[in-house]
């Protein structure tokens, strides 16, 4: 077996070490407690727009999970995140309800107005 | 097929589509559990220059649950990365690939893996795992089994892990079962084949000569069930982020969004044969939590209905409970709950009340040495299939016979299972597959290569 190509970032690495389930989950449980303090940084952190939720997974598990109901100003932070495109989806121009895509989050608007600009942009 | 191209939208995505899952006591290390989750199916071994690789934008989970729940309690994460050393060339190798960092290898993936505590998010446990190459040919690669060796890499606390192609191990007759049922050995009894052929034949594997890409992973025992339940559930997913862009002007796609599940495998041959062709795709993006949606499926199986019509007067008992409206409570124990301890002498795994599909695995029996049988816990080997999956398990015979109402004495003794549903087979056994399983991890064959391969 090759040790060579992987990099590990364990710090429980020792062969010999009797692994048992906490101590293979011990750290996801620190990284999630960090995941839960960025967003409420960018929570207060943020100006308002008009009804949101958010959806950042990054790394959720199976996506069996329900976008977590967030402040409308949750998603400001990713101004400073967004290394990729924004993609827009206006889902229903009617209503207003709009999604929005970045790195590996996901934000909800619903506002009719801007709806309506993005689909007078195409006429 | 176990469960490749089973539903319509992924059978337009093979890179995300899983085939077969398989978890076992690994034989040769019985503290350990080992899971493979096997993708990309079909993989013709010629198929070149750009050969089979995993998706840089597919999220493969393995998730194990361990207190009954039917949600994941530890979920094995893989994440892979694409390399082109050489743009200008339009070969995969620039001559033979002797080491995993042979300077003519032009493409090449890397893997990361991170686990997950439930719903959680990862923790990066290894990074810069290598893949071996495709199996080119030998002149491309000379001594492939010294790369899928080198390739298979221990990560610490007992965990060793193996990602690229192998062969694949699912043996199974399409060509027949596909023409609408018509199993060789008894196609004289199948009410269109009589029409068409005067003696029975042999089964054909249609998968044989053909690779897959795995994902194996090989952990503590410890590591995964809970000391008061040995019973596991395992189940495979692959995800992509929810919106995809052609980016026309840099020629590739773009993605975005939180990841979504696109595919979903557990027990074989459920999506593929028990679920209907439309609720393939909401099946493949659900998780088992969540199958209560389907549990009537289970319980009236079509494809047991099917095969009275299929081969008549050749199962009279099995068309009458059919009739009878009966549930197949022996259908649901085996895909969505588990068996009980009292069904089997010696033998429970059971994972709780929830109806899910999940390969349930009791992790306190051990591999079988002396009753070894590819029919697993139908022929007396607790080692096998339905508790967990091996290679070597002939699924396919196995859940045949099973819908024939061959296990349905299980849960009402009353029942007389017919003398086909004892007999019912597509024809093959673990000789039909050319590259068989290893004793060792990763278990599966070496992949077939390209040159003597090529059709």
């Amino acid at each position: 077996m090759s040790h060579q190509d992987a990099k590990r970032t364990s710090d429980a690495d020792s062969p010999s070490r009797r692994l048992t389930r906490r101590s293979l989950l011990q750290g996801a449980a620190t990284a999630g407690a960090a995941g839960l303090a960025v967003t409420a940084m960018g929570a207060a952190a943020s100006p308002a727009l008009a009804a949101t939720s958010r959806s950042s997974a990054p790394e959720q598990s199976a996506a069996e999970q329900p976008a977590p109901k967030q402040p409308a100003s949750a998603q400001s932070q990713d101004h400073h995140e967004h290394a990729g495109p924004i993609m827009v989806h206006v889902r229903d121009a009617r209503t207003g309800n709009i999604e929005v895509f970045s790195g590996t989050s996901q934000t909800q608007l619903r506002d009719k107005d801007l709806a309506a600009r993005i689909a007078r942009a195409l006429a | 097929m176990s469960s490749h191209r089973e539903a319509p939208e992924i059978s337009k995505d093979p890179v995300a589509d899983s085939t077969d899952l398989y978890a076992f006591v690994s034989p040769d290390k019985p503290g350990t559990v080992t899971l493979i989750a096997n993708y990309i199916p079909l993989q013709e071994p010629s198929g070149g220059p750009n050969f089979y690789e995993f998706g840089d934008d597919v999220r493969y989970e393995i998730h194990i649950d361990n207190n009954g729940d039917s949600r994941a309690d530890i979920s094995f994460q893989f994440r892979f990365t694409t390399e082109v050393v050489t743009p200008e060339t339009f070969l995969y190798n620039t001559g033979p690939i002797t080491s995993l960092s042979s300077p003519n290898w032009n493409r090449r993936q890397s893997y990361s893996v991170s686990v997950a505590s439930g719903n959680g998010p990862g923790r990066n446990i290894a990074s810069g795992l290598t893949c071996p190459p495709c199996n080119i040919g030998p002149l491309s690669t000379p001594d492939y089994a010294a790369l899928a060796a080198a390739a298979t890499h221990d990560i610490g606390s007992g965990i060793t892990v193996f990602a690229g192609q192998r062969a694949e191990a699912f043996y199974v007759d399409l060509g027949s079962i596909f023409d609408l049922g018509n199993l060789r050995p008894f196609q004289t009894a199948n009410v269109f084949g009589k029409t068409v052929f005067n003696k029975n034949a042999p089964g054909v594997n249609a998968t044989n000569h053909l690779n897959v890409h795995s994902i194996a992973i090989q952990v503590p025992i410890t590591a995964l069930a809970r000391t008061s339940k040995p019973v596991i559930g395992v189940w495979t997913t692959a995800s992509r982020q929810r919106v995809r862009f052609w980016d026309a002007d840099h020629g590739k796609n773009v993605d975005s969004g939180p990841f979504r599940q696109v595919s979903r495998l557990a027990n074989p041959m459920v999506n593929e044969v028990l679920i209907p062709m439309g609720k393939k795709d909401q099946w493949n993006s659900l998780p088992p939590a969540d199958d209560k949606l389907f549990a009537s499926y289970f319980a009236s199986p079509g494809f047991s209905g099917l095969l009275p019509t299929l081969y008549p007067e050749v199962f009279p008992n099995l068309n009458a409970l059919n009739k009878s409206g009966k549930p197949r409570a022996d259908i649901e124990a085996i895909f969505l709950t588990g068996l009980p301890t009292g069904i089997v002498p010696g033998f429970t795994n059971l994972t709780g009340p929830i109806q899910a599909d999940m390969l349930r695995l009791n992790t306190s029996i051990p591999p079988a040495t002396s009753k070894l049988s590819t029919l697993g816990v139908v022929g007396g080997d607790l080692a096998g299939f339905p508790n967990g999956r091996r290679p070597i398990d002939d699924v396919v015979t196995i859940e045949l016979r099973a819908l024939a109402g061959l296990t349905y004495p299980l849960v009402d003794k009353t029942f007389t299972p017919d003398a086909a549903a004892k007999a019912v087979t597509d024809g093959l056994d673990g000789t039909s597959v050319a590259n068989p399983p290893a004793g060792h991890f990763p278990y599966l064959g070496t992949p077939y290569d390209g040159y003597r391969n090529p059709s």
